[in-house]
């Protein structure tokens, strides 16, 4: 980590673990602008901070970590897409849209808008694979929440103005996912170790029974997997398009999120289970990544089709080409 | 709302998602790869493809147990064994991760490596660390040229995930060591010229105290290889017996009663290496091969899952590569990457096979090389430290023991 990195890291460390998982965007937003956050990866020349691949899994990462409520991994990619195009104001990403898109107006749905409310535009995915930034003032907002409580919105846009970009939006949605889900997935193994070893069952700290042991040992491989993962994929996005390193780490960091939420949630017995006690504010998160931006189904047949059509001859140089 | 009732819940309360001091069990190293990685690669591709393949196809399956004693001299000559160690011995001053671009390039390609294997991944180093300068003379630049092989004398019949209680003992004897005991599994001791072996040096110790190294010419007087053979029918791993072998003073690999922390410190070069997480590449490939680009979406996915699996496994065992090649010890990353590596390799054959139909008795290739690896894959989370061994190692490093 760079010496830059690592006071960005401290920096948003003690911020979203202060915030964590109730802030609610009108009474701590301005916290999350007041350090620039949400320019983190546009060019300094635009008055962003000209931050790398790299810089923004270390913070989506940690948005991960501390369960964080606010939408600022979704304003960083909204603004890196939309401020070529003059946007302005609280912005944010869906995951999908349907509909018809010609001459600079945008007719259909946008949907599973993240935190829309008050939002001032939207930064949804478009049929060719690029983005369209639309103004939340030209459409209609449908609430709808996910059963954990998480805000994913539909729009209606009736002929409304809309940029297209050609950035894969859907791509960097999966890249903030997969780096949101290794931060998660340490978060939610911190909290089992300590658990371990402060409950005791037949006279002794659960961390001494070897079966829960050998668990956690498996929760710390998935969680491992998760964040090398990320790093790769923030690796693939800086080197060039990052299409197979994105599809690789996000179907990757889905098995992690299966595996470890279902390890941390026996480990901690009822506990767990309740309302009161914190692990499902992360668990539940890694239930919606998953299927955010491409569930296990869709990047395996997308990374399964392009390996298929290379070919067994072409598999391994390609792999190592993509690193060399 | 604190209640009695819910008394352990305020462990979470302060807990350890609100603290600024985040866990990472994973320091992911960034990868410097070499230069000339694509240049190392055509090279090692263009000795492959001038090799005969195996006869038969299953013997590119698990490929760092083949031994193949022609190939081990050909990458000899070409300078691709003991690429770090010292060119006084014979070696190459490569760097680290040029050596490990030339390992992935030969297991990847399923390339019959096994002669040279534990020569070259661990015992030329451990004798250039440890080694008299009598021994590293007798075997080193023999083993950069692929022609002097060894074998790793760890376990013994009482003494598998418990290595500490070995009891193969030397004793000194005037100016002599003199060995006796028995060591088993020893993989290759039957082509094997030298062994390093662990014992107990000091009469009545007992575990990880009293322990060393020693160098054993696989031909001096009292040593007697049994094969064993596995249940494949091949004939890969032995029994060792040394009746009073007599050794010279020499042959004591580094300090007296330091064997174990030397033993152990040989396991995390032993466990890292991409062979934890290859050893199955050629039935993917073959995989791919057989179902062509318009395969049954079933096992497009598949091959989508595997791919994924093997390409964020090929960054953690790099990663870990770095961080070996930058002076630090990432033990416990190296015991994850050989956990999860491990199961990868070994769960793909049982995947591959409820995937797609085959006649078990097909002499093609996919058929033999599915086979082979149902068969010999049990044993890739048992050689090496298993993996309920690992899992305890890494449970450790979690603050769990
Ligand atoms: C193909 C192959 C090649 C090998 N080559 C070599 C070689 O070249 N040189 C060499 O020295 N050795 C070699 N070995 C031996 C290998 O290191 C041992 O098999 C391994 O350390 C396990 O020892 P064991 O077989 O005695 O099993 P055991 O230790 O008896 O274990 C049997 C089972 O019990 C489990 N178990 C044991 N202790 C515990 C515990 N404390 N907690 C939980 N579970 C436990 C194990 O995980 C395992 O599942 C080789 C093994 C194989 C399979």
């Amino acid at each position: 980590m760079s010496e830059q990195q690592k006071m960005l890291s401290d920096m948003v460390d003690s911020l979203f673990a202060e915030l964590g998982s109730s802030a609610a965007v009108i009474d701590a937003w301005d916290r999350i602008e007041e350090l620039g956050l949400p320019s983190l990866l546009v060019a300094e020349v635009q008055g962003g901070f000209g931050g790398s691949w790299d810089d923004a899994r270390v913070v989506f990462r940690l948005a991960g970590y501390h369960a964080l409520s606010l939408p600022v991994v979704e304003a960083v990619i909204a603004n890196l897409i939309a401020s070529p195009h003059g946007a302005e104001g609280r912005g944010t990403i869906a995951s999908a849209s349907e509909g018809r898109f010609a001459d600079g107006h945008f007719t259909g749905v946008v949907k599973g808008a993240v935190a829309s409310e008050g939002a001032s535009f939207i930064v949804a995915p478009s049929l060719d694979g690029g983005a369209l930034v639309l103004r939340t003032a030209d459409g209609l907002r449908q609430a709808r929440e996910t059963l954990s409580g998480e805000a994913r919105d539909v729009w209606m846009f009736d002929g409304a103005p809309a940029k297209h970009s050609k950035v894969d939006l859907f791509r960097l949605g999966a890249f903030a996912r997969v780096a949101q889900i290794s931060g998660a997935l340490d978060g939610a193994l911190s909290l089992s170790v300590d658990y371990v070893n402060e409950r005791k069952q037949f006279g002794r700290p659960l961390a001494k029974f070897q079966a829960v042991q050998q668990n956690l040992a498996t929760f710390a491989g998935e969680a491992a997997a998760a964040n090398c993962a990320a790093v790769g994929a923030a690796q693939g996005l800086g080197r060039g398009a990052g299409g197979f390193e994105v599809a690789s780490a996000k179907l990757r960091a889905n098995r992690a999120a299966g595996t470890g939420a279902a390890i941390a949630h026996q480990v901690h017995g009822a506990i767990g289970f309740t309302n009161e006690y914190c692990l499902h504010r992360l668990t539940r998160k890694l239930w919606t990544w998953r299927s955010e931006f491409g569930g296990d189904s869709f990047w395996s047949a997308y990374l399964g089709k392009q390996v298929l059509e290379r070919g067994a001859d072409l598999f391994w140089a390609d792999l190592t080409a993509r690193t060399d | 709302m604190p209640s009695a009732k819910l008394g352990l819940v305020r462990a979470g309360r302060n807990s350890a998602i609100d603290r600024s001091f985040t866990l990472q069990t994973f320091i992911a190293h960034p990868i410097p790869w070499p230069d000339n990685a694509a240049a190392l690669r055509a090279k090692v591709r263009e000795l492959i493809a001038g090799h005969p393949a195996p006869a038969d196809p299953a013997y590119r399956a698990n490929s760092w147990c083949v031994p193949d004693p022609t190939f081990s001299r050909k990458l000899g000559a070409a300078g691709l064994i003991g690429m770090i160690w010292p060119k006084a011995y014979g070696g190459h001053e490569r760097s680290s991760l040029e050596r490990y671009v030339v390992l992935e390039e030969l297991l990847a390609a399923g390339a019959p490596v096994g002669a040279h294997w534990m020569a070259d991944r661990q015992h030329g180093g451990m004798l250039l660390r440890y080694g008299t300068e009598e021994e590293r003379q007798r075997w080193i630049p023999g083993m950069a040229r692929g022609e002097i092989y060894s074998c790793i004398g760890l376990s013994e019949p009482n003494a598998g995930s418990d290595l500490a209680s070995v009891r193969t003992t030397a004793r000194r004897r005037g100016d002599r060591w003199v060995i006796d005991g028995q060591k088993v599994w020893t993989t290759g001791a039957h082509f094997a010229h030298v062994m390093i072996a662990l014992v107990r040096s000091e009469e009545g110790s007992e575990r990880g105290v009293g322990l060393s190294q020693f160098v054993i010419p696989m031909d001096a007087p009292g040593v007697t290889i049994k094969p064993i053979i596995d249940l494949t029918g091949g004939h890969d791993f032995n029994e060792v017996f040394f009746d009073s072998v007599e050794l010279p003073e020499t042959a004591l690999v580094g300090e007296e009663g330091q064997g174990w922390r030397q033993a152990t410190a040989e396991l995390s070069l032993e466990r890292s290496g991409p062979e934890r997480y290859l050893s199955s590449t050629s039935l993917l490939l073959e995989l791919i091969r057989h179902v062509g680009p318009n395969a049954s979406a079933e096992v497009c996915s598949l091959i989508g899952r595997l791919t994924a699996d093997l390409w964020t496994l090929r960054m953690m065992s790099a990663s870990v590569a770095a961080r070996l090649a930058a002076g630090q010890d990432p033990a416990l990353e190296a015991t994850i990457v050989k956990d999860l590596g491990n199961s990868f390799e070994q769960a793909m054959p049982t995947l591959v096979q409820a995937a797609i139909d085959l006649d078990m008795a097909d002499p093609a290739p996919i058929a033999r090389i599915l086979n082979h690896l149902l068969q010999v894959s049990p044993s890739f989370s048992l050689r090496g430290g298993t993996s309920e061994i690992l899992k305890g190692i890494i449970a450790r490093g979690l603050g769990l023991r």
